[in-house]
């Protein structure tokens, strides 16, 4: 969930500086955990020293995009945008076995902060000191975030560009940079997120943040993404869901396979009496 | 003695005629998109009866025979990528729910391909106008993630139902007569079949004045509707067909194949859907030669040759890569793709020609 939400943010985010859904939004932050495993596996570095690697090198990886690919492909629109990142998919996809030895392996074992059998007993539920750092992690950085986001003059330059590229950059914002940095900060968060969540799964191929990333683009379109709050709220509402459906699936087992589908179902109902999402404004375009 | 002389040259003379307009029409024949349809065809099946005399390897007719069935989906994708400019990153699982709909209907319930073929489209059809209806109202870019998320249920429900799919060749009957059993060379011809008249409808469609709407809207949404397009309607039509073709795709596919391993999630994947986009991207989103062009490119040239070099067996995520890297570079340099360097090519020869001729018969001055 943490994961989710953390994937959600970095998704808005794009959206909003880069005008284009990022498909490869998942692959990158999966880089970001193969680094860390392949850093931690081979050299048995402590693992809060290969997360930051991690996070650090999913930072240059965003940095890199935008400046080698979309800062040149500006006058592309928004369609070919997405098969940009749709291309990128591609391409990490087929560099990741070449670069990471780990990736030759069936799968990888899941790669806990601290071990998953210790935990806190509290009366009759059992929590797992992972999933606490993981909490915490997350509140943490999305607090940061949305503090800067409001105060700070990143953050005001962050929502100008968001709001209106060409008359941004009149006010003497430097749009590219921020874009850039944007594009950073994407994928390191989308990076925490694919660490805090191989905590508790296998890592076996790039695909990995898949389903994550689902959920954070649904969340975006559920909650919409003319505001960067309402995704994040939209994935809360979405993670909270799938909570729902799961307890449901505990008395009623024969729906379990069904559990995903009907989660997808309602949020696609909401958003078709909400097609601007919970939070949306009607944007109107002139031509 | 003038009589006969006459008779004789008007004869020749109508003789010549129509001589004359046999060639035009000919001629005619010739330029149209159907006629080079089927020469695409009659080459196809020639290969697998070339097979069948023992001159070409039977490896190579499969490679063939399952790049066939992409350029079927390719097609569809065509479609909805160059004439109504969306995406869609659900077609593995659209292909997925042909297949399943085969193994079902044959398979379990023992159907004949008449009943499953339909099945087949109608599922497609449904799922279609529902998933369309929904996100199309929202906003165009918005199909490719509802489709990404459809996808991935489709494909995690459709494990969950049954992991392993297996047709045995008993079981496809045509017409529900036990004693005449289909093939796979049959299946083959079938799928040739299908693809050329897929394309025929294909063309004719991006001609028609559904293509032309189809493309108004491409080009700017707001002029369309101001043209009275209505702009759900037509992208509703372009995603259902591009599922409908993914449908036929996959149903052929079981057929063909007759085996699909789910279990590992290989096949149905998203890489699937990449690569048919890619191919599409490559080939020039908006021409039928393209796309086919561009699918043997990825499917084709990686089935047929590489798989017999080591270097790219030990490493199959190379052609993705490859793949990627294509796709990028004709986005951001050269849209028109595939079929846009073949019309340069065609100009650039045409007036190479003429240079030619001019060095030897001197200039035109007319």
């Amino acid at each position: 969930m943490c994961a989710g939400i953390l994937a959600t943010f970095a998704v808005t985010l794009i959206f909003k500086t880069s005008y284009t859904t990022n498909f490869a939004q998942g692959v990158i932050s999966a880089i970001g955990a193969y680094v860390a495993v392949e850093l931690s596996m081979k050299n048995g570095y402590p693992i809060w020293m290969v997360a930051i690697v991690g996070v650090l090198v999913a930072f240059i990886v965003g940095v890199a995009i935008d400046v080698l690919i979309f800062r040149n492909g500006r006058y592309v629109n928004s369609l070919g945008k997405q098969i940009i990142t749709m291309g990128l998919i591609s391409i990490i996809i087929g560099v990741i076995p070449f670069i990471f030895s780990v990736a030759k392996m069936e799968a990888v074992p899941a790669f806990p902060f601290i071990h998953l059998t210790q935990g806190l007993q509290i009366g009759e539920i059992f929590i797992q000191y992972n999933t606490i750092i993981g909490v915490a992690i997350t509140i943490i950085l999305l607090a940061a975030v949305f503090l800067l986001l409001q105060k700070s003059k990143w953050g005001l330059s962050v929502r100008a560009t968001a709001s209106n590229e060409i008359v941004a950059g009149m006010m003497g914002i430097n749009t590219k940079v921020i874009t850039a940095i944007s594009w950073g900060i994407a994928g390191a968060f989308g990076a925490v997120a694919a660490i805090i969540y191989i905590g508790n799964v296998t890592l076996s191929n790039g695909y990995v943040m898949t389903t994550t990333q689902i959920n954070a683009f649904l969340a975006g379109i559920l909650g919409g993404f003319a505001t960067f709050h309402g995704p994040v709220f939209g994935a809360v509402i979405i993670y909270g869901l799938n909570i729902l459906v799961g307890c449901l699936c505990i008395h009623m087992p024969e729906l379990s396979t069904w559990k995903s589908a009907i989660v997808y179902l309602i949020v696609m109902l909401l958003v078709l009496w909400k097609p601007q999402g919970l939070f949306g404004k009607k944007l109107v375009k002139k031509v | 003695m003038s009589n006969r002389m006459n008779k004789y040259l008007s004869d020749s003379l109508l003789k010549q005629e129509s001589e004359r307009q046999g060639a035009e029409l000919w001629g005619k024949l010739i330029k149209r998109p159907t006629f080079s349809f089927a020469v695409f065809a009659v080459v196809m099946i020639l290969i697998q009866a070339l097979s069948k005399a023992g001159l070409i390897g039977s490896s190579f007719v499969n490679a063939v025979g399952s790049t066939l069935i992409f350029c079927i989906v390719g097609l569809g994708f065509c479609l909805l990528l160059g004439y109504s400019a969306l995406a869609s990153l659900g077609t593995a699982g659209f292909i997925a729910i042909g297949s399943y709909s085969a193994y079902y209907c044959l398979a379990e319930w023992g159907l004949t391909i008449g009943i499953g073929f339909i099945v087949a489209i109608l599922f497609a059809v449904v799922i279609g106008i529902a998933v369309g209806y929904i996100s199309l109202r929202i906003e165009g870019i918005y199909l490719a993630i509802v489709t990404l998320g459809i996808s991935e249920i489709i494909k995690e429900l459709l494990s969950a139902l049954c992991d392993t799919i297996k047709i045995k060749g008993t079981q496809i009957t045509l017409l529900g007569i036990e004693s005449i059993k289909l093939k796979t060379d049959v299946i083959y011809y079938g799928i040739v079949v299908i693809l050329f008249i897929l394309m025929f409808v294909t063309q004719n469609l991006m001609n028609s004045p559904t293509g032309r709407a189809m493309l108004a809207m491409k080009n700017s949404t707001s002029a369309a509707q101001a043209f009275g397009v209505s702009l759900m309607k037509y992208r509703l039509m372009a995603f259902t067909i591009s599922i409908i073709y993914a449908s036929i795709a996959g149903f052929m596919y079981m057929l063909y194949i007759r085996y699909v391993s789910n279990s590992m999630g290989n096949l149905f994947t998203l890489s699937m859907s990449l690569n048919v986009l890619g191919a599409v991207i490559i080939g020039g989103m908006k021409s039928i030669w393209g796309t086919i062009g561009g699918m043997f490119i990825i499917y084709g040239i990686d089935q047929m040759f590489l798989q017999d070099i080591p270097f790219f067996n030990e490493n199959p995520t190379f052609i993705t890569l490859f793949c990627g890297i294509l796709v990028i570079v004709v986005v951001m340099f050269y849209p028109g793709g595939l079929a846009q360097l073949a019309l340069e090519l065609k100009y650039k020869l045409a007036s190479r020609k003429q240079k030619i001729k001019e060095g030897i018969y001197g200039k035109d001055l007319g």
